[in-house]
């Protein structure tokens, strides 16, 4: 073990700390808002791995989300399922749903698919919403807490696991030869099966595994709420999961977590109303998209590299910088 | 004999939707077959040119003088997406942009999100309703409310304008080869530039001219035109992107399948049916009806 490697675990054992303690720090309000960018940072950043790094520019993630959590209330509310056990269930069917979604597309070009998944969550919204009877439609479903109880301090503590895990296991699996098969697949789909990647497994598996996440995500949510609705599947919520991974960083594994933290905790800071707060995320994306398309990240980066270039740390070898993949 | 009467009423208007969906989806087409994008803000284009056409009617021009309102809120949608695609879409033409298609789709689901959340902001989330533009009519066995009549005749005469345009005029005949070949058009000496800036506002203009005519039957609201959107992508998948004659068939195809399966199944569900003939077709023919077949370089 170097001292670079013991450095680097103590910083993270320094984060680690301070993200366990913030409840400790801030009042329940700020809790809640943290849950959300947590539960908004697990959505974010499967739809990197899905659309950054597989160039599977999927416009369902949204819809999955709320396929784990309509799965897992309504086995709740009308199967008296345990809760748990229905969360369980709720990223089953989003992966399994995931997958069919993806050996649906397989065949099709970059625009198609967008089209076909944006199709899909569409309809998922309208079905939900016509199936009054079981969904009670637009009124929305209420369902019960997780452990009973709705206290955002032990849901922070809840999703920043799940937010750990998704990142740590989106991480690991970039760093795999599954990441060099799933980012060969989006350069180029013909020369990655040329070289021998089965590129429809692989395809599927990264709609599985990311729907699978958000369908995760969306099953806790949903009972850390306690209320499911349709307005869940609108496409403002998936704009709202484009918005985040730009603003952050497009196929950069921090960039969603930035992101995602940053457009949620702004907007609360902000205490603008929904619209203007949209109205203006919109136009930071576009204005990164001319401009600065690496986000906000990216920029950081290159302010940070300017700054290291006015201090004596020049001389650091290229071995220390850890280079993001992309 | 009762029923028979009842299914040609719904066939009549299952092609009466159908003409107006296919305005909207020959605009969305157009954009694609010159600058290979999909606009996603469409449904904002339309919603602009709904709020033009109320102010219009109700302020300067007065209620009856809508057919006047039209063509004006056309022209000014299609100014606003030239100016648009010059800010913003030239840069995936010129420079070095790598994956074109993320950031077309990017950029304009933002625009998306930018005029819908801005329309909130400006007129707030009130719904407003232009009157009537006709009288009721007798279309054979089918009463047809008045404005919808409009939208029809409306939709139908802008779809023969547009396809004679096309095919007749010097600009059609670049815009067609622009389809064809981007490259081959540009060594005959066409500013590829200024192609792509009529297409798309032509392609807007088209999408503020349904939301125009629909304005009384879907009112004028900040997501009106969230379903002709739908409805328009829906029929160029099924059509085949790029496909003018493919769009109007899917769109009357899917102004017929929603209204036969209102009647057949269930109404609850009219609004899925499209979906399911999309699924259907892209796991038959992925390319759509009237697509081309991609071609592996």
């Amino acid at each position: 073990m170097n001292s670079r490697n013991r450095s680097l675990g103590f910083g993270i054992s320094i984060g680690l700390a301070g993200l366990l303690l913030l409840p400790f720090a801030v009042g329940s309000y700020a809790q809640h808002v943290l849950v959300v960018s947590l539960y908004y940072v697990v959505l974010a950043s499967s739809w990197n791995l899905l659309a950054g790094y597989t160039g599977l520019f999927s416009l369902a993630h949204h819809a999955f989300a709320a396929l784990g959590g309509y799965t897992s209330g309504m086995l709740a509310v009308h199967a008296g399922v345990p809760v748990p056990l229905g969360i369980l269930a709720g990223v089953i069917l989003a992966g399994a749903a995931g997958y069919g979604l993806g050996a649906l597309t397989l065949r099709m070009r970059a625009i198609y698919l967008a089209l076909a998944t944006w199709a899909f969550a569409e309809s998922l919204r309208l079905i939900i919403a016509a199936e009054y009877k079981f969904t009670r439609g637009d009124l929305g479903l209420r369902v019960p807490h997780l452990f009973g109880t709705s206290n955002p301090r032990v849901h922070y503590y809840i999703f920043l696991a799940l937010a750990l895990l998704t990142v740590v296991a989106i991480r690991a699996l970039l760093h795999s030869k599954i990441g060099y098969r799933l980012r060969a697949i989006r350069d180029d789909e013909e020369a990655a099966a040329t070289t021998g990647i089965n590129t429809v497994r692989w395809k599927k598996f990264a709609f599985a595994v990311t729907s699978a996440m958000a369908g995760m995500a969306g099953a806790f949510y949903g009972h850390y709420i306690g209320l499911l609705s349709p307005v869940s599947i609108k496409f403002t919520e998936m704009a709202t999961i484009i918005i985040m991974v730009i603003v952050g960083g497009l196929r950069t594994i921090s960039g969603p977590i930035v992101g995602a933290v940053f457009v949620e905790v702004l907007s609360e800071v902000l205490r603008l109303s929904g619209e203007v707060r949209m109205v203006l995320f919109a136009l930071l994306v576009i204005v990164l998209m001319r401009l600065y398309p690496g986000g906000l990240m990216a920029f950081v980066r290159s302010v940070a590299r300017r700054l290291r270039r006015y201090t004596a740390l020049r001389e650091v070898p290229a071995s220390w910088q850890e280079k993001e993949i992309s | 004999m009762d029923n028979l009467n009842l299914i040609a009423q719904y066939v009549l208007s299952g092609l009466v939707i159908g003409v107006i969906y296919a305005l909207m989806a020959v605009g969305i087409t157009f954009i694609y077959s010159i600058m290979k994008m999909i606009n996603w803000s469409m449904g904002e284009f339309f919603m602009i040119g709904s709020y033009l056409q109320f102010f219009l009617i109700m302020g300067l021009l007065g209620p009856g003088r809508w057919y006047l309102a039209i063509p004006l809120s056309m022209l000014a949608v299609g100014v606003l997406g030239v100016f648009l695609q010059r800010l913003l879409l030239r840069p995936m033409f010129v420079g070095t942009l790598e994956r074109r298609d993320e950031y077309a789709t990017i950029v304009t689901i933002s625009l998306s999100v930018f005029f819908r959340n801005l329309a909130v902001v400006v007129f707030g989330p009130y719904q407003f309703s232009p009157p009537d533009y006709f009288r009721p009519v007798q279309l054979g066995p089918l009463p047809l409310n008045g404005s919808r009549f409009v939208a029809f005749i409306g939709s139908a005469l802008l779809l023969a304008l547009f396809y004679l345009g096309v095919k007749r005029t010097w600009l059609g005949r670049a815009l067609q080869g622009a389809a064809q070949n981007r490259l081959g058009v540009q060594t005959a000496g066409i500013d590829l530039q200024r192609l792509d800036q009529i297409a798309f506002g032509i392609g807007v203009a088209l999408a503020a001219a349904t939301g125009a005519l629909l304005a009384p039957i879907l009112l004028v609201h900040p997501e009106n035109g969230a379903i002709a959107t739908v409805k328009g992508f829906e029929i160029i998948v099924i059509g085949g992107l790029g496909s003018i004659t493919g769009s109007i068939i899917a769109g009357l195809l899917l102004g017929l399948v929603e209204s036969l399966g209102t009647i057949v199944l269930s109404p609850a569900y009219r609004d899925v049916y499209g979906f399911a003939l999309l699924i259907a077709i892209l796991v038959l023919r992925p390319w759509g009806l009237f697509g081309e077949r991609e071609r592996v370089a």
